[in-house]
């Protein structure tokens, strides 16, 4: 098993979730936070689980 | 602090995947040596990274930004001065020993270089401390999600268990390996947000050194005399005894952290599993420990923000790390952040149950209860062994809820085993002089050298029970100074007796000291793949964080 592919999954919909939050609830905020950053840790998250989901798909394909 | 739906969803999703994992991994085991080594073959990021994730369980994140609030800066050295330089010996130097050996575990090495008074030593030391760490890390967590969430006690821990059990006992070593890295990419991405946010409402780095004393900014400069830092530590004490003794007998000699290096591909990948392990190491204090330093600056800045309380007065440095996550952390975002406290948790417990299986099975049932049985036998003990190891580290956890203290005297008793262990293996590993009868004398004595100095010495109201002839000003310091103390008494004595007992041939020692082993020389690998230019490159960035954070 490529562990690349469950991590990458797990980030991509990790990253998914906080991303709906950040745009459907743009307005959910802890006491001291300001900025919408279920929006950013979304994004970082996607892009990190999709990173490793490529990485995995260049390693096949390279076999 | 609440949890959302959203919250509950995601800890779900991670409990499913963790599981999966398990479950996928459960058709590559068809020996014992699958289910407790891994079959030694797993690729060397994998590696890398679970030799960091094993040590980073909950009582350690708790406990690092507890530190961070307590200490500041100078938290950082059971990292740059500690666990860094260890790894990097380890990998260059101890490594190709190890591995070279086909050893299964730490105390079978010690087996196979002395004989198997120190080999029954150790490992029956060891099986017992891994169970009851994995206890107190239970204990912790339970008590926490308890305070934080309001969740009961039994059901949490109970919960926890048993997936940590449900994978481990799927996959064996293989599966714990690889839920040990997707449990740390979640602390670090689940952690990261914490320590950016935080620092940034403190003013950044600039705004914290310019809102604290001095000594809560400077991990160097204030170690010349014990009363002008936090910790209470003197400079000697600090580099001897935490940098040298404490790190590299824990880093180098600790079965938890070295089995996950001998379960890499090839005697290469072993090597650099803890040199590659450094890199990432290396930045972890900025995600665990600066949230620490940071809420210390909040709690000045008038911004509602309160360090918590004991109930019986006094700052709660556990909770520091909880209060800021309620605090900094929406709905969502706070999902994410619980379920990486969950993953540390897990990632340590079935660090300890998996180091527990392999040293029960090979060191205790195959040595001591039945010899020369099929392999297909010692698989089921293996995995029977899983399901005990769970079930007495619950017991361990529910002992910490009747008995609170014996969790604190345990972990000083912990304490002085461990402290004299890395003068055995540096004698054992270098000076083929040293012999069985030696090696056990001097790890014997070493011990009871812990337990003297820890019986004589006083700090915070801790130890000094047959006399009280130093005082020590904190509890750290104690703990460095006995760790100083063991390992020089087990150094002394191990090479005393050595001198006067009979040295074993050479022949029998091929492969397991230096000297005897061809150490491989990686020079057809890529110049990134070797050592020495890895190791190169980690220090340089090492000395430039010291320098800069002095």
């Amino acid at each position: 098993m490529d562990l690349r592919v469950p991590s990458g999954w797990f980030f991509s919909l990790l990253g998914l979730i906080l991303l709906g939050m950040g745009i459907f609830q743009p307005d959910t905020r802890a006491a001291l936070t300001t900025e919408n950053v279920n929006l950013y840790a979304g994004a970082c998250m996607l892009v990190f689980g999709l990173f490793l989901l490529l990485l995995a798909w260049r390693a096949r394909s390279n076999e | 602090m609440k949890l959302a739906p959203v919250d509950y969803l995601i800890l779900a999703l991670y409990f499913a995947f963790v599981l999966g994992i398990g479950w996928r991994l459960r058709k590559g085991i068809s020996s014992s040596g699958d289910f407790l080594t891994s079959g030694r073959s797993v690729p060397v990021w994998i590696t890398s990274l679970a030799f960091i994730a094993a040590n980073l369980g909950a009582v350690e994140l708790i406990g690092m930004a507890a530190s961070g609030a307590k200490y500041g800066i100078m938290t950082a050295h059971f990292y740059w001065l500690g666990a860094i330089p260890a790894m990097l010996f380890m990998g260059i130097f101890m490594m190709p020993f190890y591995y070279g050996s086909k050893a299964r575990s730490v105390p079978e090495y010690l087996k196979m270089r002395f004989d198997e008074k120190t080999r029954a030593f150790n490992a029956f030391s060891f099986a017992v401390m891994t169970i009851f760490s994995s206890g107190i890390s239970m204990y912790a967590l339970g008590l926490l999600l308890k305070l934080v969430l309001g969740w009961s006690f039994t059901v949490s821990v109970l919960a926890s268990a048993a997936i940590v059990l449900a994978y481990t006992f799927l996959g064996g070593l293989t599966s714990a390996i690889y839920n040990e890295v997707l449990q740390f990419l979640l602390i670090a991405l689940g952690f990261a947000p914490l320590a950016i946010l935080s620092v940034m409402k403190a003013g950044g780095w600039q705004g914290m050194v310019a809102r604290l004393p001095a000594n809560m900014t400077h991990a160097w400069t204030y170690m010349g005399s014990p009363t002008e830092n936090p910790m209470g530590v003197e400079i000697f004490g600090m580099v001897a005894g935490l940098g040298f003794v404490l790190s590299f007998g824990y880093w180098c000699t600790n079965f938890l952290v070295v089995q996950r290096a001998m379960a890499a591909e090839s005697m290469s990948a072993a090597r650099r599993t803890p040199l590659i392990g450094t890199i990432p190491k290396m930045f972890l204090p900025f995600i665990v420990i600066m949230p620490g330093i940071a809420a210390v600056v909040l709690a000045k800045m008038n911004l509602g923000y309160a360090l918590p309380l004991k109930a019986t007065g006094g700052p709660d440095y556990d909770q520091v790390l909880t209060t800021l996550m309620s605090q900094f952390y929406p709905a969502g975002l706070l999902g994410v952040g619980m379920t990486g406290l969950m993953a540390s948790f897990m990632s340590g417990m079935a660090g300890n149950v998996t180091a527990f299986n392999t040293v029960f099975t090979y060191d205790i049932y195959q040595s001591y209860i039945r010899k020369g049985a099929s392999d297909h036998h010692y698989l089921t003990v293996g995995r029977v062994t899983t399901v005990v190891g769970v079930l007495l580290s619950i017991a361990a956890a529910y002992v910490a809820t009747r008995y609170n203290n014996i969790m604190d005297l345990l972990q000083l008793v912990f304490g002085c085993v461990n402290a004299p262990l890395f003068a055995t293996f540096l004698l054992g590993m270098f000076w083929k002089r040293t012999t069985a009868h030696g090696a056990f004398a001097g790890l014997t004595s070493g011990t009871a050298a812990a337990f003297l100095t820890l019986s004589c010495t006083q700090a915070e109201g801790k130890g000094g029970w047959i006399a009280q002839l130093h005082q020590f000003p904190s509890q750290m310091a104690q703990n460095f100074w006995i760790a100083i103390i063991a390992f020089a008494t087990c150094f002394i004595v191990s090479v005393v007796v050595s001198l006067v007992t009979t040295p074993r041939p050479d022949k029998e020692m091929e492969g397991l000291v230096y000297g005897l082993t061809k150490v491989p020389h990686d020079a057809t690998a890529k110049w990134y793949q070797r050592p020495a230019p890895l190791t190169v490159a980690v220090v340089i960035m090492l000395l430039i964080l010291n320098i800069w954070f002095r």
